[in-house]
């Protein structure tokens, strides 16, 4: 019997040649989206703190007094910010990769998931960005860092490996039906306010409560807001159920992508 | 040897019997019980073999399944039924610059393109310069591809995608859309290709270039191969044949 030589490149399906195209593709999302205007990527640095400075402006009256003792609003609310910047452009820009470079894709004999892959982790890069400016608002705010501090690292990871598995099932989709990004966008909407961004989940009655206990983004903002100063309480059970959703998520994901791309292709 | 081995190869896939672009159409038609089921068949029961080094052209109407053809020949999608072996590595020379990324520059476009193509980016960086010489863009390597012409683009994904000798050369209409010098120039680069042992499989209306170039030229029709030979009788029947 011959044995099968296991590598990272039979397991993966990549050869060493495409993780030399997946670095030029995040190379290309991180400074291809800014190439034209003035600062470049400092949009990166800029864009979660105006975004967080409007809804602090607005929310900050209401929100301020509602928060457990020893939590901040501002780095509560710029902490929710950033996570759903990174859920948000990981997965659309995962799901649009595909339809996107159709054109190569229906020429050239290139595993098309290295494309989103390269998307959500250009989505974990810019995030890991933003936590620039989010130390310095922690600061700001009087508060310090945790020892926790390495796991955001972990959950970023989870988070990649979360957009780029519901990215993958959702492009096969876009592909076919043009009218599904629409609906995607309202879910996302949806989603949005089913996650404590921007209001602190104590406001909310105790059935409400359970509902957004439900939602894998909850958790996943307990555990950043957590590992990085103390804004949530996260146990060792969290990171349990976010490798295991993250994990299932990205199994599944690919498993319908693949199934469905022979079909796919033929429309592209 | 025979490096393409194709044993009733076909490529049929499922559609409904109405292409429903969006989901709102699919579930009314479903609700009105007007949604069945077809088999749309690209290409069916091809059998062929090409040889190693050996220079063949596919010809066919529009529709033929040419293009199924190559994309199965470059391993983009699998045959549904049937076997395919293929040995070594496939370069596609398929709609020049596909792939190319206006934004990026000529040097970034040049890394980017090789790298779809499944090449190792660090043997191909010493390459630079001699790819932008042949494609005449040496001034502009590091300029925006947007602020190439039509034909400097052209040129470029020429230089690039020859510049490595694949095991198989596959190439769709290439030659037939480029101006005056650059399809001299392109045709010797091809020549070379072919006579270095490189095997080459083109798909072209072109019967002229067919006539010349090809050994062996296969003709499709409907999906199915209608005859296999030498380019002078395949080339003869075809046009007797009316297309």
């Amino acid at each position: 019997m011959r044995a099968k030589k296991v590598s990272l490149y039979s397991l993966t399906g990549f050869s060493k040649n495409n993780l030399q195209l997946l670095r030029l593709l995040i190379q290309q999302e991180l400074t291809l989206r800014y190439k034209r205007s003035v600062i470049g990527i400092g949009w990166t640095l800029l864009n979660p703190m105006l975004t967080s400075f409007v809804l602090w402006i607005v929310f900050s009256f209401l929100f301020v007094g509602k928060l457990e003792a020893g939590q901040q609003f501002a780095p509560y609310l710029m902490a929710g910010v950033l996570l759903n910047a990174f859920f948000n452009q990981g997965l659309l820009q995962a799901a649009n990769s595909i339809a996107a470079n159709g054109g190569v894709l229906t020429k050239v004999s290139v595993p098309p998931r290295i494309f989103a892959f390269a998307a959500s982790l250009a989505a974990f890069i810019n995030f890991l960005i933003g936590l620039i400016p989010l130390a310095v608002v922690v600061y700001l705010s009087g508060q310090t860092f945790t020892i926790a501090f390495p796991l955001i690292f972990v959950i970023g990871l989870f988070m990649t490996f979360f957009t780029a598995g519901i990215g993958l099932a959702l492009s096969v989709i876009f592909i076919r039906f043009e009218d599904a990004k629409n609906i995607v966008n309202v879910l996302l909407l949806i989603l949005i306010y089913l996650t404590p961004i921007f209001y602190p989940i104590g406001i909310l009655d105790d059935r409400m409560q359970q509902i957004v206990g439900f939602n894998p983004l909850t958790s996943f903002l307990d555990a950043f807001r957590w590992a990085f100063s103390d804004n949530a309480t996260a146990t060792w059970q969290d990171f349990l159920y976010l490798a295991l959703v993250s994990i299932t998520t990205f199994a599944i994901g690919n498993l319908f992508f693949k199934r469905r791309w022979s079909k796919t292709i033929a429309m592209l | 040897m025979n490096i393409i081995e194709a044993k009733n190869i076909s490529f049929a896939y499922r559609v409904l019997n109405k292409h429903h672009t969006s989901l709102k159409t699919l579930v009314r038609d479903f609700l009105h019980g007007r949604i069945s089921i077809e088999d749309y068949v690209a290409i069916k029961d091809l059998s062929f073999e090409i040889n190693k080094g050996e220079t063949v052209a596919i010809i066919g109407k529009n529709g033929a399944g040419k293009s199924t053809l190559l994309k199965i020949l470059a391993r983009v999608i699998k045959p549904t039924t049937g076997s395919i072996s293929i040995t070594g590595q496939v370069a596609p020379m398929i709609e020049l610059g596909a792939g190319f990324n206006a934004e990026l520059t000529g040097r970034e476009n040049i890394l980017f393109y090789s790298s779809l193509l499944d090449r190792d980016i660090n043997r191909v960086k010493p390459r630079i310069n001699e790819i932008i010489d042949w494609a005449g863009v040496a001034d502009h390597l590091d300029y925006q591809l947007r602020t190439y012409s039509t034909g400097m683009v052209a040129r470029l994904a020429f230089s690039i995608a020859t510049d490595e000798i694949p095991d198989i050369l596959l190439i769709d209409e290439v030659l037939s859309v480029s101006d005056g010098e650059f399809a001299i120039k392109s045709r010797q680069r091809l020549i070379e290709i072919i006579n270095s042992g490189c095997t080459v499989i083109m798909v072209s209306h072109d019967l002229k270039t067919v006539a010349e170039l090809a050994q062996k030229v296969i003709w499709i029709e409907k999906g199915e191969i209608k005859m296999v030979g030498l380019p002078t009788e395949v080339i003869a029947a075809y046009q007797a044949s009316g297309s």
